[in-house]
């Protein structure tokens, strides 16, 4: 019985230990889009393995960086950061890398950033031709790097590109391309049966990389198709 | 009263005494390292608890971590090759993740460990020739300590003598080296370990020897050398990279590659080691002697450089590698069999003996076509067969050696892997349970009754296999499985002399230096040791093929597909293939197809670049630069 109310009385002590938690939940949030500095469109990105955004909040040593995921269409957004100053760089992107810069993040932030893809994909079509799902392009570089590859992918989510596919079409070109020269790449449905089943709809995607250290794949707007 | 003042002064008196160093005592409950380390078998005691703790990727090693064999180690069994292309497991899907591979703190526990005794080696009142062996053996383990740390981390602080605490926080804290300097250190540490250890211990201790550290010198090298060479396919960017904490220049790979051919040819001028059962009469023969050869590996003292014994069962000393892999019909009352399912692309990269050199993947039709993983196709001509594995027929006596094939005995049992059957009308039931009778004779889609009866394809407590494939090699066929946590006590070869000859064989090919003669020569060596007649050449993709067959499930191919910069090529979405045996109750009597199909229940794997390093822990009180994009 004494252990016993010692007990208790040692864990009432304990229950002083604790207090309220003192600070504030995040209440800012960044947003923003990554635009094509030429044509004013939104620059088509990856979901998964594709260009990050580094936040670096200031007044804290050391500090571990945060990467924020930008979204397929170029849109990116954190609602759950604290209001503070940060820095801010788009890294291993698929467009000539930008400075980093430092904001003033508080409430609703917006910050665009207007880049220069490394590749445009121009007079893109996606078609069912048949038992084959046919794209055709060209390509125009905004640097002198090679082309690595190109690529047709398909998955039935529309966040689809070259890390998220369940079939792709690739051709590896390892050269500086002619902005004339049209690109053919074709999906046989009839081989791929058991991945694109007959009657359901997926989503192609054409992409192109550069060959940059790190450079991700430039894309177009998936197109929805049934196969 | 004059009794008690003549008690005070004596007990005066003998306080003054106290100011001698009469206190000055050795406390009894601790050993002075010089009474230690005076004496061999203190030596020994020290030795142990520090090859305890070395990580080598054994049995108790898996993606959690190291020497998981306390207690109730229950990590599901999900080994490492279950993260490469070697193996699913049967139950869960997942892949690599941010907190898999994470070895910081305990091995800089290791590293205070032998930094205590190094520091400790000059004030030793012992022999030259002993005091020598201490060094060596000193060197041997700090090596192969930080190379687990470059393999994982890249360039780390290298603390190289034991450090005090001071009430100084700051002054402990080391920074990161280049992953250059690192490799270096490494390669220092090997050159030491080979100038002072002994060829052997008396009284066989599984200790460091000269041949072990010329082996981890091998291995170390040719890994910094790949990674100086391939690094730029995966290139990383930030400030771990700025600073050159991580990445090795291209430049560095031919010195790396050099010291590779010199450590493994050291090896193999030595006379001290051969390949076992070199020169076998029949594939059988072969397939049965390489099976041996990990079912025990102490009956090959020819080719074992380096064993991790696991000395009795229990908590710390045994493994759990025979209950978790073992197939369910040889269970033997253990719920949780079967967990390493080896894939059908491991199994299709086996050549046969009527084609060298050629990977020769499993036909299932008559048009040949290997490409189609579309599931089963009644228009589809299919090759029919009279058992279940005499469609492995001719193939690389490995394969038979490593895994257990549907139908083939394994512990004086059948062991029956079965997706299905077609029905007499054409119909297929694939992965479902179902029973038919068919001219008065009952068919299960399992091949039995219960799960008793059978190994493959039932999802009943994970226990079967999803890939058609069972587990084999390393696992003892002489005894029935004890059914508890760490039971097991096969031990583990770490370095064996024909990884040596891949070692070799690699770096002469990737660098151009060497003997190219003697390399092919290695390479066939290893094939005719598996059955083999007709040597082929030394090119890149019979190398590669003949290391990912020899060293399979050892461990190697996480580290292979890492330092080589394949693992996001490979994992690019990667779906796992399997093979379903079928039974075909259209033909009388039935016959065996198979059907080549995506492993069931698997999502698909992606490499992401930022995993060819592991995150650092704790970089904000130890203020290491991180790795990148963790």
């Amino acid at each position: 019985m004494k252990t016993y109310k010692i007990v208790m009385i040692l864990l009432s002590f304990a229950l002083y230990a604790c207090e309220l938690d003192n600070f504030d939940m995040p209440d800012a949030a960044l947003s923003g889009r990554i635009i094509d500095a030429q044509t004013g469109e939104l620059v088509e990105q990856d979901i998964i393995r594709g260009t990050n955004i580094e936040l670096t909040e200031h007044g804290y040593d050391p500090v571990a960086s945060q990467y924020l995921i930008v979204k397929n269409d170029g849109t990116y957004e954190n609602s759950l950061l604290f209001s503070n100053t940060y820095t801010v760089q788009p890294v291993r992107g698929n467009f000539i890398p930008v400075e980093s810069q430092e904001i003033n993040i508080s409430g609703n932030t917006v910050l665009d950033f207007t880049v220069t893809p490394y590749i445009r994909i121009l007079d893109a079509s996606v078609v069912k031709e048949g038992s084959k799902v046919v794209a055709t392009f060209r390509l125009e570089q905004n640097v002198t790097n090679n082309v690595r590859k190109v690529g047709l992918y398909v998955h039935s989510e529309a966040s689809v590109g070259e890390p998220l596919r369940i079939v792709a079409v690739e051709n590896e070109i390892n050269a500086v391309v002619d902005p004339n020269q049209v690109f053919t790449l074709e999906v046989d449905l009839p081989s791929n049966s058991a991945t694109l089943q007959a009657g359901e709809q997926y989503f192609f995607r054409i992409g192109a990389l550069i060959d940059v250290g790190e450079a991700k794949l430039n894309y177009v707007p998936a197109v929805r198709l049934g196969v | 009263m004059k009794m008690r003042k003549n008690i005070g002064a004596i007990l005066l008196v003998l306080l003054l005494g106290a100011c001698s160093d009469v206190l000055d005592l050795e406390p009894t409950d601790k050993l002075s390292g010089q009474a230690l380390f005076s004496d061999p078998a203190g030596v020994k005691l020290y030795m142990a608890n520090l090859y305890y703790q070395l990580p080598i990727e054994d049995f108790t090693y898996f993606r959690n971590g190291f020497r998981i064999n306390g207690g109730d180690p229950n990590n599901g069994g999900f080994a490492p090759a279950m993260q490469t292309d070697e193996a699913v497991h049967s139950e869960f899907g997942d892949f690599i993740g941010d907190g898999d591979f994470n070895w910081w703190e305990q091995s800089y526990k290791l590293i205070r460990d032998v930094n205590l005794l190094i520091d400790i080696i000059p004030t030793l009142d012992i022999a030259e020739e002993d005091r020598n062996m201490i060094v060596g053996e000193a060197a041997f383990i700090r090596a192969y300590t930080y190379f687990e740390l470059a393999k994982l981390y890249g360039g780390v602080p290298l603390i190289l003598s034991s450090q005090n605490y001071e009430g100084e926080v700051e002054s402990l804290k080391v920074p990161r080296s280049t992953e250059a300097d690192t490799w270096n250190f490494i390669m220092e540490e090997c050159d030491v370990a080979i100038a002072n250890l002994p060829e052997s211990w008396q009284g066989g201790e599984r200790r460091g020897t000269r041949w072990a550290a010329y082996a981890l010198k091998s291995r170390a090298a040719l890994h910094a050398a790949s990674i100086a060479k391939f690094g730029n396919k995966a290139p990383l960017s930030g400030t771990a990279v700025d600073q050159k904490l991580i990445g090795l220049e291209a430049s560095l790979a031919s010195p790396y590659y050099e010291a590779c051919i010199e450590a493994s040819e050291a090896i193999m001028n030595a006379g001290v080691f051969s390949l076992y059962k070199p020169d076998p009469a029949s594939p059988e023969e072969a397939a049965e002697n390489y099976r041996e050869l990990f079912q025990d590996p102490n009956i090959a003292p020819m080719e074992a450089i380096f064993i991790k014994g696991f000395a009795r069962p229990g908590n710390e000393t045994g493994h759990n590698y025979n209950i978790w892999y073992q197939p369910a019909q040889t269970a033997n009352g253990w719920p949780h069999p079967g967990r390493m399912n080896p894939t059908l692309e491991f199994v299709d990269l086996y050549e046969s003996y009527d084609n060298p050199g050629e990977s020769d993947p499993i036909e299932t039709t008559v048009s040949g076509d290997i490409e189609d993983y579309n599931g089963f196709d009644p228009a589809k001509e299919y090759l029919h067969f009279s058992n279940p594995y005499e469609i492995f027929a001719g193939k690389d006596a490995r394969l038979w050696g490593t895994v257990v094939l549907p139908g083939t005995p394994w512990k004086d049992q059948q062991i029956i892997i079965q997706a299905g059957y077609v029905k007499p009308d054409g119909e297929a039931v694939i992965r479902l349970s179902d029973q038919i009778t068919v001219d008065g004779t009952v068919y299960y889609t399992y091949g039995g009754p219960n799960p008793n009866t059978y190994s493959g394809f039932d999802p009943f407590g994970g226990n079967n296999t999803r890939t058609g494939f069972g587990f084999k090699k390393f696992l003892d066929q002489r005894t029935p499985v004890s059914p508890g946590w760490n039971q097991g006590t096969t031990d583990f070869m770490d370095f064996r002399y024909a990884e040596i000859l891949l070692n070799y064989a690699e770096a002469v090919l990737e660098s151009g230096m060497g003997d190219a003669t003697r390399a092919a020569q290695a390479m066939n060596d290893i094939r005719r040791r598996a059955g083999h007649t007709v040597a082929i050449p030394l090119t890149l993709e019979n190398l590669m093929r003949e290391r990912r067959v020899e060293l399979a499930f050892e461990n190697k191919r996480y580290w292979d597909l890492i330092r080589r910069r394949e693992y996001h090529i490979i994992f690019n979405q990667k779906r796992m293939h399997a093979l379903f045996p079928l039974l075909d109750l259209r033909t009388s009597p039935p016959q065996y197809i198979f059907v080549r199909s995506f492993v069931p229940n698997v999502n698909p794997r992606t490499f992401d670049y930022k995993w060819y390093y592991r995150p650092i822990p704790g970089i904000g009180a130890n203020e290491l630069v991180q790795n990148p994009q963790y």
